[in-house]
């Protein structure tokens, strides 16, 4: 029973950590388990947000457009057409100079002194904050896959721990044997020691019985031969006995 | 194609999410690669409804916010083209009485 309730952590913590794999492939690999088998990602590839802008010269006319120039003008013939082209819409006054040019120049003027003296402080501070704001953005996605990796980590340590539970309940085991030897040989030793009582008991029993038997025999015996003993008998015994105190006491006077 | 919905031509299947910058039907030739000679057949190509040339205005709008609206470190480039093609597109506006400032006076 105890075995069971030690499974059950580990079980449920496996759980979880189903749901973060499948969470986390599909963020690194741009759900591409998800997709269907007719998808075609070579051809038409995820649109990924571009780090910089297309190249453009003199601030805004797209690098591509000089390209399709080269291969058939060179490098200066997109210079030359543009040129080419102002003169020509000048020239014929398709492009007239009214008052507002002139105004249109020096707000130019002004703009370009202004994008470039201010321009990199701008782009630099601009950038710091975009990246604070996507930072920012990232931050709930960056701290689910944290925790997930941190969840990740910590059922790894459940495993083993579990893994160390299953040795914890063999020396447990193996304690209870123990425990059950030590329990078996104390009756043992007990069952013995009650035993050996017991035929002690009946030793003491059966040397006492004879002891009382012997005695009261010889009791028995004493009696009766103290009443066969007539006074006669024991003064003709006392008689004989202090002659022979007398014969005794000459024979050792003679040996001094 | 209804009003709302996507080209007929897109499978989100084959195509995975739409990208509004692109064109999912069977692709031409670019401009920049059409040979001279070739130019008057690859117009009669193009497709002049109504839901076309909208299509074609919205994917280049498309084209142009990723290229140079979107991305994370962009310049000054994009408000400058605004600029710019504000300025063609109100001087067209305004041509009809700008003409009359104009300084020639003996060739046309």
């Amino acid at each position: 029973m105890l075995s069971r309730i030690a499974l059950k952590p580990v079980r449920s913590a496996i759980q979880p950590i189903r749901m973060t794999q499948t969470s986390a492939t599909s963020n690194a690999a741009s759900a591409a388990t998800t997709e269907s088998p007719e998808r075609d990602l070579v051809n038409f590839p995820r649109p990924v947000r571009q780090e910089y802008p297309g190249k453009v010269r003199m601030g805004f006319i797209p690098d591509e457009w000089f390209q399709f120039f080269y291969s058939k003008t060179g490098v200066t013939g997109p210079y030359t057409f543009g040129l080419g082209l102002a003169t020509y819409l000048c020239s014929k006054e398709i492009y007239i100079m009214e008052h507002e040019f002139y105004t249109g120049l020096s707000i130019a003027i002004m703009g370009i002194y202004a994008v470039k003296k201010l321009g990199p402080a701008t782009a630099k501070f601009l950038d710091a904050e975009v990246a604070k704001s996507d930072a920012e953005m990232n931050a709930g996605r960056d701290m689910a896959i944290a925790e997930a990796k941190a969840r990740i980590a910590a059922e790894k340590i459940e495993q083993d721990r579990a893994l160390g539970m299953k040795m914890l309940f063999d020396a447990k085991r193996e304690n209870v044997a123990l425990q059950l030897e030590a329990a078996y040989r104390e009756q043992l030793v007990k069952v013995f020691s009650e035993t050996k009582k017991r035929l002690d008991y009946q030793v003491e029993v059966q040397n006492v019985q004879r002891n009382l038997e012997q005695r009261h025999v010889v009791d028995w015996v004493l009696r009766s031969v103290r009443a066969a003993v007539t006074p006669e008998q024991e003064k003709a015994t006392l008689s004989q006995c202090i002659a022979n105190i007398k014969s005794l006491a000459q024979q050792n006077t003679v040996r001094i | 194609m209804a009003w709302g919905e996507y080209p007929a031509s897109y499978n989100p299947n084959v195509h995975g999410p739409y990208d509004p910058a692109r064109f999912y039907g069977k692709a031409d030739t670019a401009l920049a690669k059409v040979k001279l000679g070739e130019l008057t057949s690859w117009l009669a190509r193009r497709d002049l409804s109504l839901g076309g040339i909208s299509g074609g205005i919205s994917r280049g709008f498309w084209r142009w916010q990723h290229k140079y609206m979107q991305p994370k470190k962009v310049g000054i480039a994009p408000y400058v083209q605004i600029t710019v093609g504000a300025m063609i597109f109100f001087y067209t506006l305004n041509y009809g009485k700008m003409k009359h400032h104009r300084n020639v006076k003996h060739h046309w």
